[in-house]
């Protein structure tokens, strides 16, 4: 677990702010869109790697064991439903990818009108996805997962901010 | 995997993990922390499993 004395050497000479600003945001949205990415953009190559595997590894468990691939509703518990969405969006790229997988489009949600066929049909296949027993293990490890990387949004924020050399 | 167990001693690793890497910088403070955030989340839950035993279902 060790990904301690990870800091990157620096160039001699001070980097301008709006240099170092433009390179937090673009670690932020690369580090959302590919868990890890953020950290090894910023230079911290082993944390980013390790923190890839912890993401993608619960990830990965998650869809092996059926996890709920959340969708808005407006009907029935709309913002709890949301959040759930945005549980599952914060492992970024991945989510979208499996969506497709799962739905045959990268949704996340339910159409709004329940006489339309693509909402009996995602409804099915969420409901199908979560009849195994093991669906609320794979579940929790996706919404780690999607929430962990979230939680490393901030930490990307604090290095690009030099709070957490 | 169907031993819920498993998935309780599995699911408890990566989120130590994760803390102990996040939240310290030095190696051997990662580790302790990372012992510690597991040992409660498994702990804790036996714990609890212990004392919901004598009610029924």
């Amino acid at each position: 677990m060790s990904v301690a004395d990870d800091t990157p050497h620096r160039p001699r000479g001070a980097r301008t702010s709006s240099w170092r600003v433009g390179l937090t945001a673009m670690a932020i949205v690369s580090g959302w869109l590919i868990p890890g990415l953020g950290h090894i953009v910023l230079g911290r190559v082993r944390r980013g790697i390790f923190f890839a595997t912890l993401v993608l590894g619960s990830f990965a468990l998650g869809m092996a064991h059926d996890g709920r691939l959340a969708l808005r509703d407006d009907r029935q518990a709309p913002i709890l439903s949301a959040l759930q969405v945005v549980a599952n969006a914060g492992v970024g790229v991945a989510d979208l990818l499996a969506r497709a997988r799962v739905y045959g489009v990268a949704t996340y949600s339910l159409p709004r009108d329940p006489a339309e066929r693509e909402y009996g049909t995602r409804l099915t296949i969420l409901r199908d996805r979560t009849k195994s027993i093991a669906s609320i293990y794979g579940t929790a490890y996706l919404w780690a997962a999607g929430l962990m990387n979230l939680l490393l949004l901030f930490d990307l924020w604090d290095i690009g901010r030099g709070r957490n050399d | 995997m169907g031993s819920h167990f498993l998935h309780l001693l599995l699911f408890s690793a990566i989120v130590a993990a994760f803390f102990g890497a996040l939240l310290r910088r030095r190696a051997a403070e990662q580790w302790r922390l990372g012992a510690l955030i597991w040992l409660a989340m498994v702990g804790g839950t036996l714990a609890l499993a212990y004392l919901m035993y004598p009610f029924p279902h």
